[in-house]
This record gives structure tokens, C-alpha cells and sequence, in this order.
């Protein structure tokens, strides 16, 4: 069932065209995810949806209802995980809760109880009393994330919420994220880190310059590839020499460490191996890997996700 | 020496690119060094324009040429009369006289009484009704008023000596000492003798009350000015009664700058977003913030006056709820100018560089620092523009002068109409501006 649907929405700013025309649907209750470089639009979307922003063209609902700047009843079904730590550093990790909390109307007992099930769920019941300040990076993403939860939403919109998170601490995120999925929440993630969007997301839109270039479940996409795997090969005196028979069965690329092989239409495994078999060259040289989103969207941008 | 000079290079051009830090250089020190130029060593260091009310209920000439002296002197705005009760302009008499300076509507009184230069004393008496509302004002007005009683003195001097000689010498032997005399003083004072050789031209008369032996002050048996403070005589500290309005004020600005700049750091802290994504709209965060900066200068401006009272023993309680009243509508403007800076700045460094510059500048023509009256009359104009002025004044009209409810109205209006203003200003500022992008 369509929880947020996103109905041809435009969006320019003085000296961009941020969203271009994009459609979208959302449905109850599944992780979703938006990657996209930096500069893509994914925030700007999220600002949308959230009612941050006004759309300039198109339209956004959420269960029906219009998303604008000015409904503020809408509100209170998102919660909004920013991307950059939004939080009084001076302030305890409860008074920060509590003065979140309060904005969402929520009553002062179930406010505490969830302060309390919320710290205890990210592992910072013990520091609550403490100023953030003196927090650690990690420690303030997840009081991040939980100041999105207090209100009980439907939906969290989490934008690329472990931005500079060790990762312990990420590994940590994702877990809690996974758990409120199950838990029943619809969430949308953004991020340009494509290994995150295959871990969390049954679902994925590809956005580059304003613009849907993809969407659909991980592995549907990735079925867009006009390979099933990447075959990664050692790079070292000998696998040097033998570019040119690598070139045989695919595109090769060079990359720091390594060479990429990405195979041809007409590509046999077995053919593969017994070949390079018969050159002498080691089979621990070389690895079979799942195509990536990140080879996805260097086959439909020609450029990387990072670039 | 290289690497020093590169760093040495680089340090200007950062100072150059900060535009705030040039401005605090530059800008703030040229306009305050204007203003305070202008006050004290300008081209206009003489005041213009005090409102200084007189009457002149003797009938001697010289007292007559002392008041027109006093009408022609530019630091003077002479006043004669004023509106009664019923609105109709009726001349001073010795009551309604005290009556307007305690109102605040002149610096002082000059009366001439009707034995200001009687026949039977020697002395010419002046009564000199001030309010020291401000120290400096009320030295400069009080040398004035000498200055032009002095004037005169050259001939009130050969008058005194002709009543004398004709009080102790007879009329016959008087008449003969009179025409030397008065020949002595046309040479030595070039004063026309005509006018004190006719007793009837001349009734000059001299008390001194501030002058038990006349004997003992040459001059003070020629002129009296009797002086009389007529307005805040009874404050234990009337140095800090007049002051602490500004320095309050002052510092509330301050405060309050700092304090609405907050939305920066909530904007750059990514508070502010996420404030707005939950169900609050920009308009809640104006009020907030308005309300927060209001009572947080409620708060200081009352910490101020109470502070002012524990060490200075300022009076506030005498005239308490127009005190508050003063406060809650000075506090309104001044929270509207934070708000203005906050709407017209785009970082916190900016909104403090504009800030301290129209702090200093409304403090100093508004006058926090020194009496409006020093500066030139553009300035007086504009001082009247700044809510500074109007907030000043009304703490001096509550504490100083210890007036009531209605007297302080036309502050409380003006101050809110400024408040207004500024917040509607503001506001169109506000939608229009970024900080909520």
C-alpha cells in the first residue's frame, strides 16, 4: 500500500534545478532507500516530504493527505533524523529528548517512557544525564535518531544518518533501523554509500541531478547489469602482463589495487577459468563478487557514486 | 623572512575578506569619533535650543534688557508662557514657573521678582529654579544665565554705587558724586551714562541670599542668583537616578543582540532544521524567540534598576508600577531591534558587527552617554528617531521626576510604535531573508 506518494515534483533553487519531474511511490512499512551522490537532490526530496520545503510543481501525500509547508498536523507521522547532528551540545541528552519530545504535543508520562525505552534501545540510559557535548561522535548519532522518535512516526525519514560513524557504531545504527522496520516503521534512507543501501533497503531509487534514474528492489536493479558478477584479479607483476588476455572476455579496469573484469556478453565462466589456468595464474588471485549498485550506477551515469 | 611575510600577507587578506571585522575597524571608531567630535569640539560646540522658562515680574529696565539678553541668546529657547488647565496659554506666575521645570519641559527657571531691584537694596536678585536632571546640562544652562546677568553687570555695578553715595553722601553731595562716577564708568565700562544718572530709568535693586555678609562679596552685593533645585533634591543618589537608565539600556542591547542571533547557531547546528520539521511553523519560532528576548529584558532591565537600588540606593519603589510600565515597553523596542538585526544579518559575526555599531551610535546620540542637548540640532533630530531617546527619557521621568501614569503614556506609545515598526520591518525581513533555508 502507497504511503508517500510523489507526483511529478520540481524543485529549483537560484542556480539549480534541484528535483526534475520526479515520481515516486512509498509503500507501508518498507525500508527504502535513496542513493545518490552528493549534490543529487536526495535532501532536498527529504525536505519535501517532511514539508521543510514547498514543491514548486507536482505534488506529494502522504496516506492522501497534501504535504505543504503549512500542514503541520502531517508532521507529526514523520520523523526527521538530519543529516547533521541537531542538537543543543549544552543540553543533557534528556533535556534534549524533552524539549524535542514536547514539540510533537506527546503527554508527559509517555514522553518519559519513551525517553527511557529509546535511551535504553541505543545504549545511553547511563549517559543521559550527561551534556552531549561530551559525547562522542557515535554517541551523538544515536541521540540523533532517537530525538526523531519520541512522537512514535510512521515514517522516519533518515538522512544519511552515519555520516563520519565509526564503524561500530554504524553497524550499531543499522541494527536499530532494521529493528524499527520490523517493528513496522516505513523508512527512507538516503546515502551515497551503496553497501549501506543493499544492507538496509528492499527498495531503491537512483537519483542523479534531480532526476529518477532508477528504482525498484536491490536485485531487480541490479539485474540491469549487463553482467551477473565482477571478477576481481590481484594486480601484480605477472597479472600485468596478462591484461590483454584478461581483454578477452570483458572490460577491464584498472583500479589502485586490483583490476576489474567485467564480462562480455558472451562470457563463460568455465571458459574464463580453464584460460587463465593454462597461463599459470593462481585461482587465490582471483575473487568472484556480486555486482554492486555502485557498478549500477557507474553503468547508467558513467560516473561513480563518490565522484 | 619569507614564510613571515607570507603569513603576514595572508593575515590582511583574511582581514579584508571579513567584512564585519573591517567594519568594526573602520566604521564603528569614524562614526563614534563624528559624534563624539561633533559634542564636544565640533564646529557646533555651543548647545542650541535649551527650553528655559522666565518671568520677569519687576519693572526695572535692566532687568528687562537681561531677559531680552537671554531671548537672544541661541543655547536659549525662552519661554514666557505656557497652556492652564483648560488649555489656554496664560503667562507664567511664580507657581506654574516651578511647576513647568518639574515637568521636565525646561532645563530651569529664571524669575525676575517684583523687588529684583527694589529701591531700598543695592543688589539685583535673581531666582534660579533648576532640574539637574542632567549635571552637565544644568552647569552649562546656570554659566549661561550668568554669563548673561554679567552682561550686565558694568552697569547694575554703577548703579549700585550711585544708590550708595546718594544713600550715605545725601542728595545734594550724591547728584555731584554721581556725575563723577558715572563719568569713571562710561571711560573704564563704555556704558552709556544716561542710563543710570535718571533713577527712574534705573531701579536696579541686589539681595544675595546665598550671601549673609554683603560686605564680605563684592560681587555678590552687586548680583544675586538665588538658586534652587527644584526637581530630585530629595534622591539619596542622584547621580546613579540619572544614569542607571542608560547604562541599563546599554547593556539589554547587547544582551539581546547575542541573544537573537541564536538562530544562527540553531540554523548552523541543523536545530533549526529539525525544529521545522516538526509540527512547528516559522512563525512559532518568531514568537518564541520574541517572547524569550522580551522577557529576558524584563528580567535584566529589572535585575538593573534592582541592583541600582541595593548599591546606589536608587529609588525604584516610589513610583514602581510606571517603572514597569517603562521597562515592559522599552523592552518591547529593544527586542524588536534584536530582532531586526537577527532578520537583516545573514551570520551571527554580522549581526554582531551591525549590532555594536548601531548600539554605540544609539546610545550616544540617544543619550545614554551625554546630554542630546551638546549635539548639533540634526542630531537632537535624530536622537528623537532612536527608542533609545524616548526609553531614556521615560526612566528619567519615572525615577527623576517622579511623574505619574499619564505623563509617561506618550513614551510608552511612542516606544511601542517604534517596537511596531521595527517588527514589521522584521517580519517582511524575515520571509523574505534565508535564515530559514
Amino acid at each position: 500500500m502507497t504511503l508517500i506518494d510523489i507526483e511529478q515534483v520540481t524543485k529549483k533553487f537560484p542556480s539549480v534545478v534541484a528535483l526534475d519531474n520526479v515520481t515516486l511511490e512509498i509503500y507501508e512499512k518498507e525500508f527504502f532507500g535513496l542513493l545518490g551522490p552528493n549534490g543529487a537532490g536526495k535532501t532536498t526530496l527529504m525536505s519535501l516530504i517532511v514539508g521543510y520545503l514547498n514543491v514548486d510543481s507536482g505534488t506529494i501525500t502522504i496516506n492522501g493527505r497534501a504535504v505543504t509547508q503549512d500542514n503541520l498536523e502531517i508532521r507529526k507521522e514523520i520523523g526527521f533524523v538530519p543529516q547533521t547532528v541537531a542538537l543543543y551540545d549544552e543540553l543533557s541528552a534528556l533535556d534534549n529528548l524533552e524539549m524535542f519530545g514536547k514539540l510533537y504535543d506527546t503527554g508527559p508520562n509517555i514522553l518519559n517512557e519513551r525517553i527511557r525505552e529509546q535511551l535504553n534501545a541505543v545504549g545511553l540510559y547511563e549517559r543521559r544525564k550527561d551534556k552531549v557535548k561530551t559525547y562522542s561522535g557515535g554517541m551523538k548519532r544515536r541521540l540523533n535518531m532517537i530525538c526523531s522518535l519520541l512522537h512514535d512516526p510512521k515514517i522516519l525519514l533518515c538522512d544519511e544518518p552515519t555520516v563520519g560513524v565509526d564503524p561500530q557504531s554504524r553497524n550499531a545504527i543499522f541494527d536499530f533501523l532494521e529493528s524499527l522496520n520490523r517493528l513496522g516503521k516505513t523508512i527512507v534512507y538516503t546515502t551515497h554509500y551503496m553497501e549501506e543501501a543493499e544492507r538496509l533497503c528492499s527498495r531503491i531509487a537512483i537519483i542523479d541531478h534531480g532526476i529518477i534514474i532508477a528504482l525498484g528492489p536491490t536485485d531487480v536493479l541490479l539485474e540491469k547489469l549487463p553482467y551477473d558478477e565482477t571478477i576481481v584479479i590481484a594486480k601484480n607483476p605477472f597479472t600485468l602482463q596478462k591484461q590483454s588476455v584478461f581483454q578477452e572476455f570483458g572490460a577491464i579496469i584498472d583500479e589502485n589495487d586490483h583490476f576489474e573484469l567485467k564480462p562480455g556478453d558472451d562470457f563463460k565462466l568455465s571458459g574464463f577459468f580453464s584460460r587463465i589456468e593454462t597461463m599459470g595464474l593462481k585461482y587465490q588471485w582471483v575473487e568472484l563478487r556480486r555486482p554492486t549498485l555502485e557498478a549500477l550506477f557507474l553503468q547508467l551515469t558513467g560516473r561513480r557514486l563518490r565522484d | 623572512m619569507k614564510p613571515v611575510y607570507q603569513l603576514f600577507k595572508n593575515s590582511y587578506r583574511l582581514f579584508l575578506n571579513d567584512r564585519i571585522a573591517v567594519l568594526l575597524t573602520f566604521v564603528v571608531p569614524m562614526v563614534l569619533m563624528t559624534i563624539f567630535g561633533s559634542v564636544f569640539s565640533g564646529g557646533n560646540s555651543t548647545p542650541q535650543g535649551i527650553p528655559i522658562a522666565v518671568i520677569n515680574q519687576s519693572n526695572s529696565d535692566v532687568t528687562k534688557q537681561i531677559v531680552a539678553t537671554l531671548d537672544t541668546m541661541k543655547a536659549f529657547q525662552v519661554i514666557d508662557s505656557a497652556k492652564d488647565e483648560q488649555g489656554k496659554i496664560v503667562p507664567f506666575d511664580t507657581i506654574s514657573i516651578k511647576e513647568f521645570v518639574k515637568k521636565g519641559r525646561a532645563t530651569a527657571a529664571v524669575v525676575f521678582p517684583v523687588d529684583a531691584y527694589a529701591d531700598t537694596s543695592s543688589a539685583l536678585r535673581i531666582k534660579f529654579y533648576y532640574d539637574p536632571k542632567n549635571e552637565i546640562e544644568i552647569q552649562t544652562v546656570g554659566g549661561l544665565v550668568e554669563q548673561a546677568v554679567f552682561k550686565h553687570f558694568p552697569s547694575i555695578m554703577a548703579q549700585s554705587g550711585l544708590r550708595q553715595a546718594k544713600k550715605f553722601l545725601g542728595t545734594e553731595s550724591g547728584q555731584a558724586f554721581n556725575k563723577g562716577i558715572a563719568s569713571l564708568v562710561s571711560k573704564y565700562f563704555n556704558v552709556d551714562t544716561s542710563t543710570f544718572l535718571h533713577p527712574d530709568k534705573w531701579r536696579l535693586n541686589r539681595s544675595d541670599s546665598d550671601t549673609s555678609d554683603a560686605g564680605s562679596n563684592f560681587m555678590g552685593n552687586i548680583i544675586s542668583i538665588d538658586k534652587e533645585q527644584i526637581v530630585g533634591e530629595k534622591l539619596k543618589n542622584q547621580w546613579a537616578t540619572r544614569g542607571i537608565g542608560g547604562w541599563a539600556l546599554t547593556f539589554l542591547l547587547f544582551a539581546l543582540t547575542a541573544s537573537s542571533s541564536s538562530l544562527f547557531d540553531e540554523r548552523k547546528s541543523g536545530v533549526m532544521l529539525r525544529i521545522l520539521t516538526s509540527p512547528v511553523s516559522r512563525v512559532h519560532i518568531l514568537w518564541s524567540k520574541y517572547l524569550y528576548n522580551m522577557s529576558l529584558a524584563i528580567v535584566q532591565l529589572l535585575f538593573m534598576f534592582a541592583a541600582g537600588w541595593l548599591i546606589f540606593q536608587v529609588d525604584i519603589f516610589s513610583n514602581f508600577l510606571n517603572l514597569i510600565l517603562i521597562i515592559i515597553a522599552a523592552s518591547i523596542a529593544c527586542t524588536s531591534f534584536g530582532m531586526l538585526l537577527a532578520a537583516f544579518s545573514k551570520t551571527r559575526q554580522q549581526a554582531n558587527g551591525f549590532g555594536t555599531l548601531l548600539i554605540l551610535t544609539m546610545s550616544a546620540i540617544g543619550g545614554a552617554w551625554f546630554p542630546t542637548f551638546l549635539m548639533p540640532s540634526v542630531i537632537q533630530f535624530l536622537s528623537k528617531l532612536t527608542f533609545v531617546y524616548w526609553a531614556m527619557d521615560g526612566f528619567l521621568q519615572v525615577l527623576w521626576r517622579g511623574v505619574g501614569t499619564m505623563d509617561i503614556l506618550p513614551h510608552v506609545g511612542i516606544l511601542l510604535g517604534i517596537g511596531t515598526i521595527i517588527n514589521v520591518i522584521s517580519i517582511r525581513q524575515f520571509k523574505r531573508g534565508d535564515i530559514f533555508s
